[in-house]
């Protein structure tokens, strides 16, 4: 069994919240912190780009800023997702490169680390499977998106658990690539995304996904979670790391 | 600004941003979905485009010789598909800026 700090389903900002993740990289690079397992959410309710996407070509900034819909780039490649507070369960995995759970191949990796994600569906009652590159599918269609990265002497994945979808909603704050628009381009998403609550048909609840990600990454990767918070250090990075990268234009807008 | 947006094949969706001066890359900007470990190496070879003329293999290599000397990986596109997006962009017309 590998023993994981697990903070268990928190609500943030889109900034404290990708400033957590890279605050936790940052001490377990120094020794300082254990592998974690985090659950989070996201308040108000934003849209995450991955770090070489271009913000403007992929987000209608000014009707995010008029909806109350924050804006961020991760600092993990893959594509733009929208992280809806009543939608969705974000998690991050964060361990030191040399972690038994750390595979060196890229690929290997997603799918060792996204088998927590097809237990947690497993328990939930839906059959999921990993579909290479970086997203866990469900009747074929993609119910969860991965990223990672391997900065800071740590492999950081993270990715998003959609427990509702609001297709016209996306679309309004996505900007869908020229050579996706078709007049089916609302029923071709339907087609190749779905959310918990479609597969099941019924109102699942944010706490039964909370307790099936939970189950579903300890099972699947044999960890003993340890219920734990940031240190006060973490903490204070965090926060510096959310005022001074993550909330600015030249952070978000660099690309 | 000369732009592209080609969806690989079975992988990611690479967006190039380029200007061009005397049949010479002045500026190019690879965006996109894909992934690519260490991050910062992308800096590293939009850099090492600039001056390259238009031919898709010289590019490729190009890439290539960052990605080997970076021991960099790329995963949802390939050294030859930035080469083959970045044509693309070359061959477009230029959008109004």
């Amino acid at each position: 069994m590998e023993e994981f700090r697990f903070i268990d389903l928190e609500v943030h900002t889109a900034f404290e919240n990708m400033a957590i993740d890279e605050a936790i990289m940052l001490a377990i690079k120094d020794h300082k912190a254990p592998p974690t397992l985090r659950l989070y959410r996201w308040n108000p309710s934003a849209v995450s780009i991955g770090t070489f996407q271009g913000m403007t070509d992929e987000v209608d900034v000014s009707f995010c800023e008029s909806n109350n819909i924050d804006y961020i780039r991760r600092i993990t490649g893959g594509g733009a997702v929208f992280h809806d507070y009543e939608g969705e369960i974000t998690y991050s995995i964060i361990m030191p490169r040399d972690h038994n759970l750390a595979k060196a191949d890229i690929i290997d990796s997603y799918k060792l680390l996204c088998g927590g994600i097809i237990k947690a569906l497993d328990h939930l009652g839906i059959k999921g499977e990993f579909k290479p590159i970086n997203d866990v599918n469900a009747g074929g269609k993609k119910v969860s998106g991965n990223a990672m990265t391997r900065r800071h002497q740590c492999v950081l994945q993270h990715g998003t658990v959609l427990l509702d979808l609001d297709v016209n909603l996306m679309f309004t704050i996505l900007k869908v690539p020229q050579e996706k628009i078709s007049d089916k381009m609302i029923a071709d998403v339907k087609e190749r995304v779905t959310s918990i609550r479609d597969i099941l048909d019924r109102e699942v609840q944010i706490e039964e996904l909370q307790e099936a990600l939970t189950v579903g990454f300890s099972k699947a990767l044999d960890l003993d979670l340890k219920p734990g918070r940031l240190s006060d250090e973490e903490q204070k990075t965090a926060t510096q790391l959310a005022k001074e990268k993550y909330s600015t234009q030249e952070w978000n807008l660099s690309r | 600004m000369k732009e592209s947006s080609y969806k690989i094949p079975g992988g990611k969706l690479v967006k190039i941003k380029l200007l061009v001066s005397s049949e010479r890359i002045t500026d190019v900007k690879i965006l996109g979905d894909f992934f690519l470990h260490p991050e910062e190496v992308l800096m590293e070879i939009e850099e090492s485009l600039v001056g390259q003329a238009r031919n898709e293999s010289s590019i490729t290599r190009a890439v290539n010789q960052v990605l080997t000397d970076s021991e960099a990986t790329l995963i949802g596109c390939t050294a030859a598909d930035i080469a083959k997006s970045i044509l693309m962009a070359w061959d477009s017309s230029s959008s109004h800026d």
